[in-house]
This record gives C-alpha cells, structure tokens and sequence, in this order.
C-alpha cells in the first residue's frame, strides 16, 4: 500500500501524519486508538513490523512501531505514554511477531504491556531486581 | 509423555552461548523455548554516552561476521539524522564491501551448515574458498575482519584500480566454486537427506512471524530491503531477489548459494560503474534535534537502526534491531516436528548469530547490586588480565 492509501486509511485514528522523508512516515496515535489503526493496518495486508523501539524522553515514554507498509515504505508509528501511567495494550494478537520486542520494552523501560502471552524476561537475568530499568534515564543517575 | 531436554548456554555443539529447552515426545520435539541474553553487552546504552564518530567502532563490534553491514547501517543512519549525502564513489565502495561482506558470511555458513550435516571435507573446500575474500578485505583496508572502512559521511579508504583486477579475479574463481556448490547440494543422497522437508517454516508462518532475509526468502516470502529501500548503490546495481519456496533446510541452503551469484555480478557491475571523486563528506560531530531510522540487507536479514539526536555530540538514543533477533520466533517455530537429531541442522539453518541477538544493555549484575568500571579501572584490569 502507498503511503497516502496508509493515510487515508488510518485518518480516523491519527492525531499527527508527516511524511519526514524517502519512504519514510511519522504518525502520531493515542493509546486508545493504536489497536484499530493496527487492526485496520493488518486488514489491508500490512503485515510486516520491523520493530519497536521504547524511548525515555524524561517525563514520557516514547514508543515507535516500525511498520513496513510494503514497497519499502516504512511508517513510524508513535505513541507517548506519561511515567505515571505505563500501561499499553499488547499487538501480539494483530502482530505475532511482535512478542519479543514487547518483552523487550518491558524489561528495559518498565513499560506494562497488557494481556503478553510470554511476559517473562527476554535478555536479563532472572534474578534481575524489580524495579531497575536499563534503559531509563534514572538508571544512570542512580549508577552515579 | 513429554520429557525435556537442555541444550546450552554452554555445549559443544554451540558456537556462542544460548539456552534452549527443547520438549521431546520420545524422538520428535514438540515444543522449543530459547532463552536470550548470555552476551548481552549493553551496547544501546553504550552509544548514549559516546560521540557519534566514536560509535561508528561501537557498532563495528556488535558482529565480527557482519560487522560492516553495522558499521554501514549505523553510518548511513547518522547521515540521515545529520543531512548529509556521502559521495558517489563512497557509496560505491560501501556497496562493494557490503557484498564482499555476504560472499564470505554466506561461504562461512555453508561450511558450518556442511560441519552440522557431518560433511567436513565440504566444510573445509567452503572455508578455502572463504579465505579468497578474507583476502581481498585485506587487501582493501588492512584487516580480515574488522576494517574500519566505513566513516560517518563517506569511507575511510578508497579503492584502487590493482584492487579492482584482483576482485575480478577472485569472483571468478568463487563463481566456479558457488557452482560447484550449488550442484553438490542440490544432488547430494547425503545432503537431500539430512535437509529435504526438515525444519520446516510456512509462508504464513514466515510473514506472521516477521521473518526476514534468506529465512523468510526460502519460505517463499518475496522481500529484500535493497531492493525495496535501496540504499549505497543498490539501486544503480540491478540484481535478482532470489526465492525458494520449500521452506525447508534444504531451501534455506540453496537461496544462500544462489545469493552468492547475485552479490558476485553486484561487484562486478558496481566496479565497472564506479565514478570518480572524493570519498567521504565533512560531519560536524554536533547533531540538532532530530530522528531517522535506516534498514539494510545484512547478510542474514533486514537489519534496522533508528537514532534520536538531541543537539549535542551524543545520542540521545540508537536502537539496533539485529536480523537474529527478529528471526528467533520463527526458529522456535522450525524446531516443532523435528527430530532431536535434527536439531543442530535446524539451529544452523537460519544463520544465527547470537552476539547480535543480544546486546541492549550494560552493567554487570553481582547479586542484585549493580556496578561499573571507570576508563582507568578498565585499562589497569585489562592489563593484568592479558
């Protein structure tokens, strides 16, 4: 599907859609809204997701799914959650492919992906102590 | 009823340390489980605290097999977030050494492959052949492995025309050889044996799991970032998307000779075209703020960088998504049916690599506390221990 087919598509659902370069797109989406824009996505054969990445911007948390949209068009899907609420709900159903980069997420930024099949720990330890999130920006902080 | 066997993080038949937890029902395995992170080195979290131009070595390092594809990856990711084009004839050249690159990782895992099958002798002709190309990286920049070519805005060295007459040379020779190859296992009672109808991943399966590169290929599956997101002189370099649709070990082999011919008349073509000029553009190391994510064909699939800069001379965040890591989900897949063994076959099919499956995060953890070394304390343990 072409970028503006992606657009159209998903123009109910988006709070924010640039084109930010060659096959590159950035969407802003609520929390809410990101199953049926993913579920809309999958319907139209949209089936490739290239990752998630989970950034700590401070007082949010930014996740982005990279989503190939074919052609090489890749769309990057954002969602903003704030620190005190970290809940999201899984894609794992919509997206199989996406159960360990959600376990990822979880155990690097604390994020609370709702209703994983897996939820375990994908890179760390085990005994890896609650609480203590590599990637965040406190991390560091507390390291120092 | 079910019984279940461990194999790893440390066995013999493992090349890198990884766990996995294989459910057997008498001889045929029922359900894989495969547990990351044995080589978790922190490199996501490193590169926060490092310039940009310190962690072009950063990335170089996430894979020995495929460490320019990294470094390239990384580079052309930085170059996006910093707009600046490279010159033609860098982009060139990197075009040239990210297929010398595949060449040697594919001959490299054919040997393995063959190892796995118990056809060492097939293993040892891979690795001769193998040796050409490490040769010719030598040749180019100095090193076998880690050759430092690639720099943000261009390439470090350029190539020269007795270069250009000795690859020629080589790929002919590996041309005969991949032939040679190809016939071997397409033929071999041995081979067919050992591969045909094992480990087998679906098309559906391959495009649910998001599977990439050569796995998803021999699944039937028509997708090759060069092709689709061209970057470096893809797209001035035509070639063919090979595909293979038996979904088998037996396919998955194939599709990696076959690729072998491709990356071969992608040289050829990128030297007979190589223009002239400069090789690399000037980067001012400080980055205002901005994003860009940059996907390239690695050897073993769709390899993907994304980076946040936020002004200063560091990254604000660089995510890497290694083609292992995005291939582990469709391998425990293969594994259900098989024998146990098959297994090692199986594990080798899709070109594993786990020192680029794990790498997010730093700080060694000494029961439950966490601690770190400063540069100095480095130096002076390092000393002491070599």
């Amino acid at each position: 599907m072409n970028i503006e087919g992606v657009g159209n598509l998903l123009r109910d659902f988006l709070d924010e859609f640039n084109v930010t370069g060659v096959r590159r797109t950035s969407a802003l989406i609520k929390k809410e809204n990101l199953r049926s824009a993913l579920l809309a996505l999958k319907r139209s054969n949209v089936d490739h997701l290239s990752a998630i990445t989970g950034v700590d911007l401070g007082d949010e948390i930014l996740i982005i799914y990279h989503i190939d949209c074919g052609g090489g068009e890749l769309l990057n899907l954002k969602v903003k959650l704030p620190k005190g609420n970290l809940k999201l709900p899984t894609i794992t159903d919509i997206f199989p492919g996406a159960i360990l980069y959600e376990r990822d997420l979880m155990e690097m930024l604390g994020v609370e992906v709702e209703g994983h099949p897996d939820p375990r720990h994908l890179f760390l330890p085990d005994d890896w102590p609650p609480d203590v999130y590599p990637m965040r920006k406190e991390f560091l902080e507390e390291k120092k | 009823m079910s019984f279940t066997l461990y194999v790893g993080p440390q066995h013999p038949s493992l090349k890198e340390p990884e766990h996995f937890k294989f459910e057997v029902e008498g001889e045929e395995v029922v359900k894989a489980d495969i547990r990351l992170g044995y080589v978790h080195r922190g490199i996501e979290r490193a590169m926060q605290d490092r310039s940009y131009p310190q962690n072009v070595y950063l990335a170089e390092h996430i894979c020995g097999i495929c460490n320019i594809v990294h470094s390239a990856t990384y580079c052309q990711t930085i170059e996006r977030l910093a707009g600046i084009d490279p010159p033609d004839r860098a982009r060139y050249i990197r075009t040239i050494i990210l297929e010398l690159e595949r060449i040697h990782s594919h001959l490299l895992w054919l040997g393995v492959a063959a190892h796995e099958m118990g056809f060492d002798t097939l293993f040892m002709l891979s690795w001769r052949d193998r040796e050409k190309i490490m040769d010719i990286r030598e040749m180019i920049s100095g090193s076998r492995i880690h050759s430092a070519m690639n720099t943000i805005g261009g390439v470090r060295r350029d190539l020269r025309q007795a270069h250009s007459l000795k690859i020629t040379e080589v790929l002919d020779e590996i041309e005969k050889a991949a032939e040679r190859y190809l016939e071997i296992f397409a033929s071999d009672r041995a081979i067919i044996a050992r591969c045909e109808g094992v480990g087998i991943l679906s098309k559906k399966s391959a495009v649910d799991l998001c599977a990439v590169g050569p796995t998803a290929r021999a699944s039937g599956v028509k997708v090759d970032i060069r092709k689709e997101d061209p970057y470096a002189a893809y797209e001035e370099t035509p070639f063919e998307i090979v595909v293979e649709n038996g979904g088998d070990v037996l396919a998955r082999t194939l599709i990696r000779i076959r690729e072998i011919f491709e990356s071969i008349e992608i040289i050829r073509r990128a030297l007979d075209m190589l223009p002239k000029g400069p090789i690399r553009e000037r980067f001012v190391p400080q980055v205002a703020k901005a994003e860009a994510v940059c996907r390239s064909e690695a050897p073993r699939g769709e390899l993907l960088y994304f980076a946040m800069s936020n002004g200063t001379e560091r990254p604000e965040r660089v995510r890497i998504r290694t083609p292992t890591y995005a291939n582990v989900l469709s391998w425990q897949e293969m594994f259900k049916g098989c024998t146990i063994a098959e297994i090692p076959v199986v594990m080798w099919s899709i070109d594993p690599c786990f020192g680029c499956e794990d790498r997010v995060t730093i700080v060694d953890l000494d029961k439950g506390k966490t601690y770190s070394l400063s540069r100095q304390e480095m130096r002076k343990w390092s000393a002491s221990t070599s």
